[in-house]
């Protein structure tokens, strides 16, 4: 039992973060993007491909990290421009249907590259004990990776300038704008920041079972619903709701089996949009 | 007799912030009544409550005694009572004629007007107002007044018997606050429908409103005849503090 | 205001005929529909399963018209709904022994219902565009998991033969190309026939503006799950004769990316809210598929490329776009001057 929760919360984590990123870009202006799976994946065949090609494991990671940036960015500048031109609703779907699309177009590309790419990372060493629970290397490594990012994140959006730049942004465009920090600088660091997080859930979710080309989607939806149940726009509550999803699906597939796990956490989604479509800590 | 509307000790409670408090009046058949106050008295809030757009907090609204508070704006529209925003709120997909056809087939009270029929009187209602012209053409080339106006003739084309205007003078000439004051008073005049009508300009409002209730932070503050509310102090008062603010 | 998503997005004239002359468009595709076999690809079983699956999308997608393009619900089930008909018809005909035709009404009617259910759930909790995308998407997402995860009652990811199947559609194409187009046009009047009764009207007028429609008269909570129940019974429809026809189905036969990204692309691609763009969406969809299929594995790629193109590029749809080249807005001089600039309509306060 004590066992099962330990891994409910280092998956938690994983999830926090995934959702993190997805909810960072959703609370700017209203767009969820589709297509943030993907750069995930993309993120992790990048590590696989410097990895093999001899680099070190650490160097490899960067580079997959860094490339799911580049292509957040790249994203922002080119696509979803025309999308944030639009208003309201109307920039709501205009960017689903968009990240839809580029969804499908980064999945397609690494189909087509490499169809069978899987990315695993080996951490070694043998398990530590904590409280009593042998603990893997891997998820270790992986859990500590995720605090760090999730403390540098939190100091870094609530502490700094250009923090709290984002964040005022996040609330009032157009009241940014009269104090002059710019919508669009704002919106590519954002992009970065989430592409960033993409690639380093991919990175740190590889250190437990291999991560493949064909689940851009399957993340994009566990981002979606801890997103969802965590307060669309909330980075506190996707924490939060990250933990506590990744706790009821360890539990959940520990004692009832892996399908209905996936209908529980979608169920949980739902009923959240049902009883409280402002999530945990939504506005 | 039963008067046409009967509000009484309608409450809104926006947040715990009180926008209408403990309003009670009434409006007899044929009357032309105006709503006046400064700004933020609360003025749109009582119409939209009437309309069924905000739901009371407290209070009943009754349309010849019979309750229409709470219900949703849809039901309110077919009870009788229609509403002509500040904002025109036409549909702009559709042409002018189109949009007075919807007005016509949905809005009486016993349910949905034939096609053929609710043309026929679309086009009567649009010549009432003067738009017969502008019949096929997309509402996107209505200016402002022209839509205020499709507006209103897509109001009347369901036949109400209480017409709620909002500040539907605001951003006009001179010309044409003239010719709303004029459109309004035939509305009365020619159909019998009563006016219940929130307006910041006090010339058109001294001009045609026989009664005048000024709202102040919510509340009735006074009523009674345009010349006589005009000179009531409390009423300047009111009005100045929106002025000193300002 | 969802009035202005989906006005961009959709097409632009209404409709105003009424009676008979309204059903002439659909008159000439079914006599279309009726002769392609024989002149054209009727000797070939391969294009005629081709035509077949075109037609069964095109089902799909007015049926989605129905419920996104008129009522602007977005609804990302269409997989699953369909998905609920496909296997309540082999489950009731299987598993329950009933007539298949039985199987396929039940199908059709729990679709109705549950698509009725989820519009009511938005309707009442005013979800907007985005958490109505949201909770239909979970819920398609959850459905697909209960298939793969009743493996008892569903076979799981093994997939599901029907024992009642229609053998002889299976070996004669064209007889299931003829179900399926006979499905299309019907679909297609009853499209037709809303948009030009009084709810058509209804329809277009929450469309536009939700808030002036209530003020107008009209029941905008009552015309959403309306339309969500016919578009859900369409859907559910073509799921079970789908089923039927086909004879074989799994969970990916229904998953979310093989059926709702491309209904949707073919619906905005076609023209939101159009009578015949969602047919022409899937036609040129199939033609443009069938173009890649040659491309092997970059074809993916080639999707999502489009994809993006087609909505930053072809916001409005195929058949608007084609339409507004037809007429040209003829503006006649009118006594109370209608505006020519583009300005917003609103000016400064006195």
């Amino acid at each position: 039992m004590k066992a099962v929760l330990l891994d409910g919360i280092v998956l938690g984590l994983g999830f926090g973060l995934l959702g993190v990123g997805l909810t960072l870009v959703y609370g700017l202006g209203g767009v969820l993007n589709l297509a943030y799976g993907e750069l995930a994946v993309l993120g992790a065949m990048v590590v696989s491909l410097v990895k093999d090609a001899g680099a070190p494991l650490a160097l490899a990671a960067v580079a997959g990290v860094a490339a799911a940036m580049a292509a957040a960015v790249l994203l922002d500048l080119t696509v979803m421009r025309p999308v944030y031109r639009q208003s309201g609703e109307h920039r709501v779907l205009l960017g689903l249907l968009v990240t839809l699309g580029v969804a499908f177009l980064i999945e397609g590309l690494l189909n087509w590259r490499d169809p069978l790419g899987a990315l695993t990372v080996d951490i070694g060493g043998g398990p530590i004990g904590i409280f009593g629970v042998p603990m893997p290397m891997s998820s270790i490594w992986a859990s500590a990776i995720t605090l760090g990012a999730g403390a540098i994140l939190v100091v870094f959006l609530g502490a700094t300038t250009f923090g709290r730049a984002i964040r005022s942004v996040m609330q009032d465009e157009v009241g940014a704008r009269l104090v002059g920090i710019s919508p669009s600088f704002t919106r590519t660091v954002i992009f970065a920041l989430s592409g960033a997080l993409a690639g380093l859930v991919a990175v740190t979710s590889a250190m437990s079972s291999p991560l493949t080309v064909t689940q851009g989607f399957d993340l994009t939806s566990f981002a979606l619903i801890v997103t969802v149940v965590g307060g669309l726009g909330s980075v506190t509550g996707a924490f939060l709701a990250g933990l506590l999803l990744g706790i009821v699906d360890t539990l959940s597939a520990y004692y009832v089996g892996q399908y209905i796990t996936s209908v529980v956490l979608l169920g949980a989604a739902g009923l959240t949009i049902l009883i409280r479509p402002r999530g945990l800590l939504g506005r | 007799m039963i008067p046409l509307l009967e509000v009484d000790d309608l409450t809104k409670h926006f947040g715990g912030l009180p926008a209408v408090h403990g309003v009670t009046f009434g409006i007899d058949d044929g009357e032309i009544v105006a709503v006046v106050g400064p700004n933020g008295a609360g003025k749109s809030t009582l119409l939209k409550l009437i309309a069924g757009l905000e739901r009371p907090t407290r209070g009943s609204i009754r349309l010849r005694d019979e309750p229409v508070g709470g219900l949703p704006a849809h039901q309110v529209r077919r009870k009788g009572i229609t509403m002509v925003m500040q904002t025109p709120r036409t549909f702009p997909s559709l042409t002018v004629l189109e949009n007075a056809m919807l007005g016509a087939m949905f809005g009486p009270a016993h349910g949905v007007i034939d096609e053929r029929e609710a043309r026929r009187r679309a086009a009567e209602s649009l010549a009432f107002v003067g738009l017969e012209a502008l019949a096929d053409l997309p509402v996107e080339t209505l200016n402002l007044h022209q839509q205020r106006f499709l507006d209103l003739a897509k109001a009347l084309a369901g036949r109400p018997q209480l017409l709620l205007l909002d500040e539907v003078m605001a951003g006009l000439n001179e010309t044409e606050i003239r010719a709303s004051v004029e459109i309004v008073r035939r509305v009365r005049d020619k159909l019998g429908t009563t006016v219940l009508w929130v307006e910041h300009v006090m010339s058109a409002v001294i001009e045609l409103a026989e009664r005048v209730i000024v709202l102040d932070f919510g509340s009735v503050l006074t009523e009674g005849a345009p010349d006589v509310v005009m000179r009531d102090s409390r009423v300047i008062e009111a009005y100045l503090g929106e002025a000193q603010i300002a | 205001m969802v009035v202005r998503v989906v006005r961009s997005l959709r097409s632009g004239t209404p409709v105003a005929r009424s009676g008979l002359a309204a059903l002439l468009p659909v008159a000439g595709t079914a006599v279309v529909l009726a002769v392609l076999p024989p002149i054209w690809f009727g000797r070939s079983t391969y294009t005629t399963g081709l035509a077949i699956i075109t037609l069964v999308f095109a089902s799909y997608a007015v049926g989605f018209n129905v419920i996104f393009g008129s009522t602007s619900q977005l609804f990302l089930c269409v997989g699953a709904l369909a998905g609920i008909g496909g296997y309540a018809t082999a489950l009731f005909s299987d598993s329950a022994s009933l007539p298949v035709f039985v199987g396929v009404l039940l199908g059709t009617l729990i679709a109705a219902i549950v698509g009725g259910v989820l519009s009511w759930i938005a309707v009442r909790r005013s979800l907007g565009v985005i958490f109505t995308g949201i909770l239909t998407l979970v819920f398609s997402l959850a459905f697909q998991n209960l298939l793969l995860g009743q493996r008892q009652l569903t076979g799981g990811s093994t997939g599901h033969e029907l024992k009642a199947a229609a053998t002889t559609l299976a070996d004669d194409r064209v007889g299931g190309y003829y179900l399926f187009a006979a499905l299309v046009v019907i679909f297609l009047i009853v499209f037709r026939l809303i948009q030009t009764s009084h709810v058509g009207w209804a329809f277009r007028a929450l469309r536009d503006d939700e808030t002036a429609a209530e003020l107008t008269g009209i029941d905008v909570s009552r015309y959403r799950v309306y339309a969500a129940v016919v578009g859900s019974a369409m859907i559910g429809l073509t799921g079970g004769l789908y089923a039927y026809s086909d004879g074989f189905i799994n969970p990916t036969t229904f998953a979310f990316n093989q059926i709702d990204v491309l209904v949707l692309v073919m619906v905005v691609f076609g023209g939101l809210g159009s009578l015949l763009g969602p047919l022409l969406g899937a036609g040129v969809f199939e033609a443009v598929d069938q173009l890649l299929s040659s491309s092997g594995q970059i074809r993916e790629f080639l999707y999502g490329l489009m994809i993006v193109a087609l909505f930053l590029g072809f916001r409005r749809g195929l058949v608007p776009a084609l339409g507004r080249l037809a007429r040209r807005p003829v503006v006649p001089a009118s006594p109370l001057q209608p505006r020519t600039d583009d300005g917003p309509a609103v000016p400064s306060a006195t």
